[in-house]
């Protein structure tokens, strides 16, 4: 009874190694014949690995992109969940195992994950300004052609176009701060209203907040400077620690992630939050989650701006499947369809005036957002996203300085 | 059937035992620089640092202190449901009823522990409705607080239950109430019956299984995540956030402290264990 | 029966019943400010909105369930076997204590230290690596469970059928078995569980790539929205209530 277990165990156990070592070699890609990568990718399948916490961006991929890319390209899209730090796990892992064939080909990043992804050598190119649909992005653009402080070099392409907004409710808070000094006045007034996540968000906002103490919004820009950060950090520290019995949880702990604060806003514990793709007002209002009274707004010395990137994993197996499916959509129909504010909702990377005229027509018709504000009203407001030192820089004193103390 | 045991042994190193060491090696080479894409030679560097930093200790101190007194209320409030209301909990509706409770995960009970117990929370809202608070600044911190409130009642939502369960089956299995009505008929008293025949028993069986439940608890993730604070934080949290931190030049550090973790653990488990068995084979 | 006690069983259902309640509730909510006791809208739209764009949540439900039955399966089953070698072993604590070291990592570190292993061998991503990686941990739970079921009065069971004749197979299915159907039970629910709701290991093995149901809404439970975590929850926690339901009867055989 029990060896005969033991045998069918092993046998089980066998087929599993066994079922899975079908390893394939990677084939050589030359983008500039894209005939060939057309030819090639069909009838493929392409797993692309992405953040899939919020149902308007799935809505986009699983309505929208994956019967696209099938009927268009008979390509078979296949969706893995995975944000930042997960991709760079599973990356820096194969590298490890020496994984020829890796398990994804195109991943979805900011910033952040580039720089750690660039670190690893983790990604493969550069593709990007030799896509076709390249010729409607403008790569000199420093908000898309710059990443960190880095130029991507064609390493990634860019897919969306965002920028730090902070969230309020505008019958609660009729004045919200701009300033660190109408901060201080705001949290002294309403103290246990406004918190700093302990995250890329948090820490984007204390850039904003650094880069008013550098005294202009350019105050960051340019390599990592150890002098000016240690000025300039001090002052924050300093600043934060006088202001900490007003924050929320009178300074005592921070929330861990910016959905943490989003929640608290939404149920009506802090009167201020914050975010990316302008602070992701508009879905949040739609799904009932925000008061209709929410509005976004800038720091008055600016906020970051920045893009985020497709990227092809440095051992896809299926690399021509994935620039077919990349170069699709940074197409304007599908940057169109991605635009739509009861969809996505995410702000287009093309250049509206390099587009054929009846493309250009139907982005300016597109609706505009209800509650959120526009990329365009905020754009005097953007600062560039500083060099990877300084959020590096941040992450570990503000634990050592702030949460820790 | 005599070769039976060694080679059940053996199928049970392979399966239970041989991950877990392969697992452990593999992160005490990545904690000493011998392993990881990025590793610049072997070295302590990392080891010096993390218990330099004293963090790796107080985490330790907090978990072990959290997951003790989650185990102990558990175990208390289980014994008291579980005893008190034992008729009852053999009713066929009840006897159904009881095992709900451990279909709910730790990642759901701390998302329903931020929806009740915050300061905007359910009973936030409901306090105030009675007018027992103004504002919502009054109601106490439960979530995210200094003494882990929060994490302990969620400790004790999802873990007493299954020892109600289980204090059941063995009294059933064990036969308690027989003996119980043998010491009654011998003159004791329910008090007595109580504390010298039914909670010795129990609790001699159960015994391993708290042990179990409470490294389960010590290396919980999902409700310290949600429901901590951000420093000191419970170990499996502290780990992770070093594993997957941003600066990936310090990622060994992550498995400097899984691999002390570990190591304490086991050794003070072989311990107790040791001593036990030298007790039973008295 | 006294008061207290009917007092007490009441709060008791209460205390069961309404969190599953609570959060059906809240996955119908919206609008729900503070402070307001009552939500402002209260409908279908969010379940719809998460059906309509998650694609292919039946079958998720399905590999989940076929995962999870064959984690709970193996893990019980070779548990209970092997539980015994070890509980009627010379050096049985010695190989007891063994048994929880996987516990000492807990899952979501062990995966982490695992991970290296799984796709050097290619088992990342598929699902026969995932019922591994699950399998790893439920195994040693099943066998620490049924620790509590070899006793001294098994054990007599036990010799009486071979001294009666009985074949160690027969004692075994006739005797044995039957003797540990309640555990067993508890056991197979408790290895289920641990499946169904693994997140952290089942994420990194499959590398987002087995869907598990799990694996599929977990995200929404830490997203900014929950009246979606709500549903997030819902469609975690009512899957396997139902089937404690519909076996209702091994659950009554038990106790009653």
């Amino acid at each position: 009874m029990v060896k005969t277990l033991v045998i069918k165990l092993c046998v089980f156990f066998l087929f599993v190694i066994w079922g899975c070592s079908n390893q394939s070699s990677i084939q050589q890609t030359d983008i500039s014949d894209w005939s060939s990568i057309d030819s090639l990718s069909r009838n493929t399948t392409v797993h692309f690995m992405m953040w899939q916490g919020s149902p308007a961006v799935n809505k986009y991929i699983n309505s929208y992109l994956i019967p696209e890319v099938k009927k268009r390209f008979n390509i078979d899209l296949q969706i893995s969940g995975g944000q930042g730090p997960e991709i760079v796990q599973l990356l820096m892992g194969e590298k490890q195992a020496d994984v020829r064939s890796g398990q994804v080909d195109m991943v979805w990043i900011n910033g952040e994950t580039f720089f750690q992804l660039r670190q690893i050598d983790g990604l493969w190119g550069p593709f990007a300004d030799q896509l076709p649909n390249a010729r409607y992005i403008d790569f000199d653009d420093p908000y898309i052609g710059i990443d960190f402080q880095q130029p991507i070099n064609g390493m990634e392409a860019p897919w969306g176009n965002t920028q730090f907004a902070l969230v309020y409710d505008s019958i609660k808070l009729p004045n919200p701060p701009r300033t660190l000094d109408e901060l201080s006045q705001f949290v002294k007034n309403s103290p246990g209203t406004f918190t700093i996540s302990n995250d890329f968000s948090g820490m984007s906002m204390l850039k904003s907040m650094l880069a008013e103490l550098g005294g202009s919004p350019t105050s960051l820009n340019g390599p990592f400077e150890e002098q000016k950060y240690q000025t300039l950090s001090t002052q924050l520290w300093d600043w934060i620690n006088s202001h900490n019995p007003y924050f929320w949880k009178k300074g005592e702990t921070f929330p861990r992630e910016h959905t943490k604060m989003d929640q608290m806003f939404a149920s009506g514990e802090l009167l201020i939050s914050y975010g990316f793709n302008e602070g992701g007002i508009e879905d949040k209002v739609i799904q009932g989650l925000f008061p209709t009274s929410t509005r976004g707004y800038a720091w008055k010395n600016g906020t970051v701006h920045n893009s985020n990137y497709l990227g092809i994993t440095y051992n896809s197996p299926n690399r021509t499947g994935a620039l077919q499916v990349i170069n699709f959509m940074l197409s304007p129909e599908a940057q169109l369809v991605k635009m739509d504010v009861n969809g996505m909702n995410s702000n287009t990377v093309l250049e509206i005036d390099r587009l054929p005229e009846e493309w250009r027509e139907k982005f300016e018709q597109a609706t505009q957002r209800q509650y959120g504000p526009t990329m365009k009203s905020l754009a005097p407001y953007s600062i560039q996203e500083p060099a990877p030192e300084y959020m590096l820089r941040l992450f570990e004193d503000f634990r050592k300085n702030v949460i820790e103390k | 059937m005599k070769s039976k045991p060694t080679f059940g042994l053996l199928f049970f190193f392979l399966l239970g035992l041989l991950p877990f060491v392969a697992a452990l090696i593999y992160a005490l080479l990545y904690s000493l620089g011998i392993v990881g894409i990025l590793s610049e030679g072997a070295s302590i560097s990392y080891w010096r640092q993390v218990f330099q930093s004293g963090e790796l200790i107080g985490s330790f101190l907090y978990s072990a202190l959290l997951a003790g007194i989650g185990v102990a209320l558990s175990v208390s409030l289980a014994l008291l449901v579980s005893m008190g209301l034992r008729t009852s909990l053999q009713h066929r509706f009840w006897s159904l009823l009881i095992y709900f409770p451990l279909a709910i995960p730790g990642m759901v009970a701390s998302f329903l522990s931020i929806q009740l117990l915050s300061k905007a929370g359910f009973f936030s809202r409901i306090s105030m409705k009675m007018g027992w608070i103004d504002s919502l600044q009054q109601f106490p911190d439960w979530i995210n607080d200094s003494y882990g409130i929060g994490i302990i009642l969620t400790f004790v939502l999802i873990v007493s239950p299954f020892f109600v369960i289980l204090f059941s089956n063995v009294y059933q299995n064990e036969r308690v109430s027989e003996l119980s009505t043998l010491a009654y008929s011998l003159g004791a008293r329910s008090n007595q019956v109580f504390w010298k025949v039914t909670l010795p028993i129990l609790f001699s069986k159960t015994k391993r299984i708290m042990i179990l439940y409470f490294i389960f608890l010590l290396g919980s993730y999902e409700i310290p995540l949600v429901l901590g604070q951000e420093s000191p934080q419970m170990l499996s949290v502290l780990i992770i956030r070093e594993l997957k931190q941003f600066d990936l030049k310090l990622i060994p550090e992550g498995y400097v402290i899984a691999v002390a973790y570990t190591v304490v653990i086991a050794v003070s488990a072989l311990l107790v264990f040791r001593r036990r068995e030298v007790q039973v084979h008295e | 029966m006294s008061n207290i006690k009917r007092l007490a069983l009441f709060f008791l259902g209460l205390g069961i019943l309404f969190p599953f309640a609570y959060l059906a509730f809240l996955s119908f909510s919206g609008a729900w400010f503070f402070p307001e006791v009552l939500p402002g809208y209260f409908g279908l739209k969010n379940w719809k909105e998460i059906l309509s764009t998650e694609s292919d949540m039946g079958f998720s439900f399905f590999s989940s369930l076929g995962i999870s039955l064959l984690v709970a399966t193996l893990g019980t089953g070779t548990g209970f076997i092997w539980s015994k070698s070890i509980a009627y072993h010379a050096q049985k604590e010695s190989w007891l204590v063994l048994a929880y070291f996987p516990y000492m990592l807990s899952p979501v570190v062990l995966a982490a230290c695992l991970n290296f292993f799984f796709l050097k061998s290619g088992l990342s991503g598929t699902w026969q690596g995932v019922v591994l990686g699950q399998y790893l941990v439920a195994f040693p739970y099943s066998v620490i469970f049924f620790q509590a079921f070899w006793n001294h009065r098994t054990r007599q069971f036990e010799q009486l059928v071979l001294t009666l004749g009985g074949s160690s197979n027969q004692a075994f299915v006739q005797v044995l078995l039957p003797l540990a159907k309640g555990m067993i039970l508890v056991c197979f629910f408790q290895t289920f569980l641990i499946s169904w709701f693994e997140y952290g290991l089942t994420a990194l093995i499959g590398v987002g790539k087995v869907q598990t149901l799990t694996v599929k809404v977990f995200l929404y439970i830490k997203e900014a929205n929950f009246y979606y975590g709500a549903i997030a929850c819902c469609l975690l926690v009512w899957p396997p209530v139902i089937l404690l339901y519909l076996n209702k009867r091994f659950v009554y055989n038990r106790l009653v």
